[in-house]
């Protein structure tokens, strides 16, 4: 009987060994890095894309674009030619890239554009001294490399990259039915095409217009992935010419233009006031004085060794719909006082609070939590709009439009809500009350208001107004970051209730101008 | 029959063995690194000597690991938004011997963490509970000098809870499910040398977060899901043990299979690329005049390594071994 017993657990060992790996296998997969997005096919073509209302360019003519040769020309007909051979001999490379494309340049570059945000998402470390290196333009690939892309850099980087493809794709949507030329597909029966078809004409081409506009804007934001930014423009531009859309000359007009919108922007952003955002030793000290003067307790970084904060004068630098008197007659009354008993009370609150989690609340800290190596709030909103962009099918401009819409009211938020943080300089509960411990990494920058309330409050209003079946969606969204915030101990609940406020109020100067835009 | 067998006459005289409380005492260190470096795995059943049958050797144990230093990729660094990261535990354990062959072990760990400066609130709960299967699947008596065992293992371990994993260094662990294959070669001398080789190679399962998107390695991945990479890992250990005594030390290297490094000063995250090399001594003492009742001290140091914490951890309990089959067989 012993003997029985002896003999058999070897055989339930290795039966359960199976068992478990199988079950363990089974749950275990690879996983994607890219997001998982099928082919668009327009369901129109927005022909009139040409005349809807800019938003930095005067107009579309203010991009000269050369017309094209005639179809039947010996040089287009080379173009032709060239595509044919190319068509015939695909690699499983190529044709990769062309799935990869066919969910839509505008999708394409902007998840591009997340990743890089995140990727440069790192804060840097101390020197041995205790102080702080700060990343430079000048030279982005000395350590800390170049930027930061903390919240303010990264709503200040999509709203660019954004708005300036919006205004490339009008002015290309211009010149297509100026000039009218078919696609390639169109006028040879033996050039397939392998992309769906919108019967857009192809000159100059949509696909290198984004692919030179957001190439040249990207390698400006995020000089250190030069090398990776161009091999996916070049990608981009091969992808349009082996799918049958476009020919070489169509894609040399395309990254022209695309890159000649971009110059406009490049200047732009070079003027807007970000170079002086971080400030200097003298203001950091007068922010603190301020404060003290008005009988406020100032904020300090609680990061060890103390850190500057973060870009004091981010609040000075240009919106895109709103002037700088706009910012300041929109930024919210005082936050009740350091020593007043409502702070108390309030102060109370998020103690109570972070100590008292729910497995739900904690879960919507992390899923908000938005800090170091993410997208930042701002690409959060960005990655809430894409499955509502491809629900909507559609055209690369009108898909460009929500992004532009999206990214401007964001940035607007981000000014707005940093011009308020550095005009009250108002502390962390855990600075006012340092027996609070919070869940998540603690911003360094002052409180009032929360920038994820302010965010999300303009997110969730652009898109609620371009995709109004998605409002309560979105407004569910909108609550939860901003909770997300008192949960994770970081915030009191005036800075979330006046930071929505302040939000919706500043989406709307991008709505009020979405309604008149012309592409309703 | 029994009497053929060596070692299991050899042990059958004492109470909880030195092998049993032994890998427990393994496998309570590794979970005990576990949680400062979330990329170790729980261990069972490192040593070559296998609980006489019958038995239920059970106890608790009390772990204290901290650490200030830590390699950020291969970079050595302090952290002044974390000081001195604590990690405390206790654990339980139980092995029961169903044959002379066939030992079944389970532990459940309770941790707590907390950070001695910066602003992170500590957590605290369940952590992975672990079972394992140590089947002997070879006894050689080397003449009259000792035996030589080599020892197969198989184990799981299973989160307890939902705790999150998303909070590093301070979350209780990686909150993957896991599955382990071992093998262990040992020498027991009669004259109380002991010499132990073991090798785990750990496959570990995809884990959730809450959150749509995590940068690592590289890449920002659009998922919540995050692929684990396998590790691999082995401790050579030598010292003393009879009677119930024991003293031994041991040295262990582990490396993942893959995974990134933690970016300059960024947080790890669950599935960087731990690496370590650290040693440990183990101290285990028969009470006197309760020969069933085992004292338990054991140290370990994480003095090399990769994305992990350069941690001292102190271990300290008491195992007690229960004899079914002698109180069966007594009227």
């Amino acid at each position: 009987m012993i003997l029985k017993k002896r003999r058999l657990p070897p055989l339930l060992v290795s039966f359960s060994v199976v068992a478990l790996v199988l079950t363990l296998t089974s749950c275990s997969k690879s996983i994607s890095s890219t997001e998982t997005l099928s082919a668009i096919t327009p369901s129109g073509a927005d022909a009139n894309a040409g005349s809807w209302k800019m938003i930095v360019l005067t107009g579309p003519t203010q991009i000269s674009v050369p017309a094209p040769v005639a179809t039947t020309d010996p040089g287009y007909q080379s173009e032709l030619a060239a595509i044919k051979a190319s068509q015939g001999i695909l690699t499983d490379a190529q044709t990769s890239a062309i799935a990869y494309w066919s969910a839509g340049g505008t999708l394409r570059w902007n998840e591009i554009l997340r990743e890089l945000v995140a990727r440069s998402d790192l804060p840097p470390s101390p020197n041995a001294d205790g102080t702080y290196p700060v990343p430079s333009a000048t030279n982005p690939f000395a350590y800390p490399t170049f930027p930061f892309s903390n919240p303010p850099y990264a709503a200040r980087a999509y709203s660019y990259v954004s708005v300036a493809e919006y205004e490339a794709l009008k002015v290309a949507w211009y010149y297509k039915f100026l000039y009218n030329r078919p696609s390639p597909f169109k006028l040879d029966p033996a050039i397939k095409a392998l992309l769906p078809n919108s019967n857009l004409p192809s000159y100059p081409s949509e696909d290198a217009v984004e692919a030179g506009v957001n190439s040249a804007l990207l390698q400006l934001l995020f000089p250190t992935a030069v090398d990776e930014i161009a091999q996916k423009a070049a990608e981009q531009e091969q992808v349009a010419l082996l799918s049958g859309r476009a020919t070489a000359s169509d894609i040399a007009a395309g990254e022209a233009l695309g890159k000649a919108v971009a110059a406009i922007f490049s200047t732009r952003a070079g003027a807007d006031g970000m170079k002086a955002a971080g400030g200097n030793a003298a203001l950091w000290q007068s922010l603190a004085d301020n404060t003290k003067a008005k009988g406020e307790v100032p904020w300090v970084s609680q990061d060890i060794p103390a850190r500057p904060p973060m870009l004091p004068i981010f609040g000075q630098v240009k919106g895109w719909m709103m002037s700088p008197t706009d910012f300041v007659n929109e930024r919210p009354g005082p936050p009740p006082s350091t020593t007043s008993a409502q702070m108390q009370t309030e102060l109370k609150e998020v103690k109570d609070t972070v100590n008292n989690l729910s497995r739900d609340q904690l879960a919507t800290v992390y899923k908000w939590a938005d800090g170091v190596s993410t997208v930042t709030p701002p690409g959060h909103w960005n990655s809430i709009a894409v499955p509502y962009v491809v629900a909507g099918s559609y055209s690369e401009v009108r898909a460009a439009r929500v992004f532009a819409l999206l990214d401007m009211a964001l940035h607007d938020a981000a000014v707005g809500c940093w011009e308020a943080k550095y005009y009250y300089f108002n502390p962390r509960p855990s600075q006012l009350d340092p027996s609070i411990k919070v869940q998540t990494g603690l911003p360094n920058f002052p409180s009032y208001v929360s920038g994820h309330s302010d965010f999300s409050a303009a997110g969730a209003d652009v898109l609620s107004y371009l995709f109004p079946s998605g409002a309560s969606y979105f407004a569910v969204q909108q609550q939860e970051a901003a909770m997300s915030r008192l949960y994770a101990g970081i915030h009191y609940r005036s800075d979330i209730q006046v930071g929505m406020d302040h939000g919706k109020r500043i989406g709307e100067y991008t709505v009020r101008f979405a309604k008149t835009d012309g592409a309703n | 029959m029994m009497m053929n067998d060596r070692d299991v006459q050899r042990k059958s005289k004492s109470g909880c063995g030195l092998e049993r409380v032994r890998n427990v005492g393994v496998l309570m260190t590794l979970a005990l690194c576990f949680i400062v470096s979330p990329l170790l795995r729980a261990q069972t059943a490192e040593d070559g000597i296998m609980l006489a049958r019958q038995r239920l050797c059970t106890g608790f144990f009390y772990s204290h690991e901290s650490w200030d230093h830590y390699w950020e990729g291969s970079l050595e660094r302090m952290n002044g938004n974390v000081g001195t990261v604590t990690t405390q535990s206790v654990l339980w354990t139980g092995n029961y011997a169903a044959t002379n062959k066939l030992n079944v072990l389970a532990t459940v760990p309770y941790v707590w963490t907390k950070a001695s400066q910066g602003v992170l609130h500590g957590q605290k709960g369940f952590q992975e509970a672990s079972f394992a299967v140590k089947y002997k699947l070879i006894s050689l008596p080397i003449s009259q000098l000792g035996a030589l065992r080599l020892i197969g293992v198989f184990s799981a371990a299973v989160p307890m809870t939902d705790y999150t994993p998303d909070l590093q260094p301070l979350s209780l662990g990686n909150h993957s499910k896991r599955i382990a294959g071992r093998a262990t070669l040992n020498y027991l001398g009669k004259n109380g040398v002991y010499m132990n080789g073991t090798t785990a190679y750990t496959l570990r399962g995809n884990v959730k977060l809450d959150r749509s998107s995590y940068y690592t390695n590289g890449q920002l991945y659009f998922s919540n899901e995050v692929a684990m990479p396998n590790q691999f890992e082995y401790t050579v250990s030598t010292g003393y043990r009879k009677n119930d005594m024991t003293i031994v030390g041991s040295f262990t290297q582990q490396q993942t299979r893959g995974g990134g490094d933690i970016r300059p000063q960024d947080s790890p995250f669950i599935s960087d690329r731990v690496n370590f090399s650290k040693v440990g001594a183990t101290l285990t003492y028969p009470i006197p005049h309760r020969r069933d009742l085992q004292y338990w001290l054991i140290y370990s140091n994480t003095f090399d390594g990769r994305n992990v914490a350069q941690s001292n951890t102190f271990t300290t309990g008491f195992l007690y071994t229960f004899n079914f089959e002698r109180k069966r067989a007594t009227p």
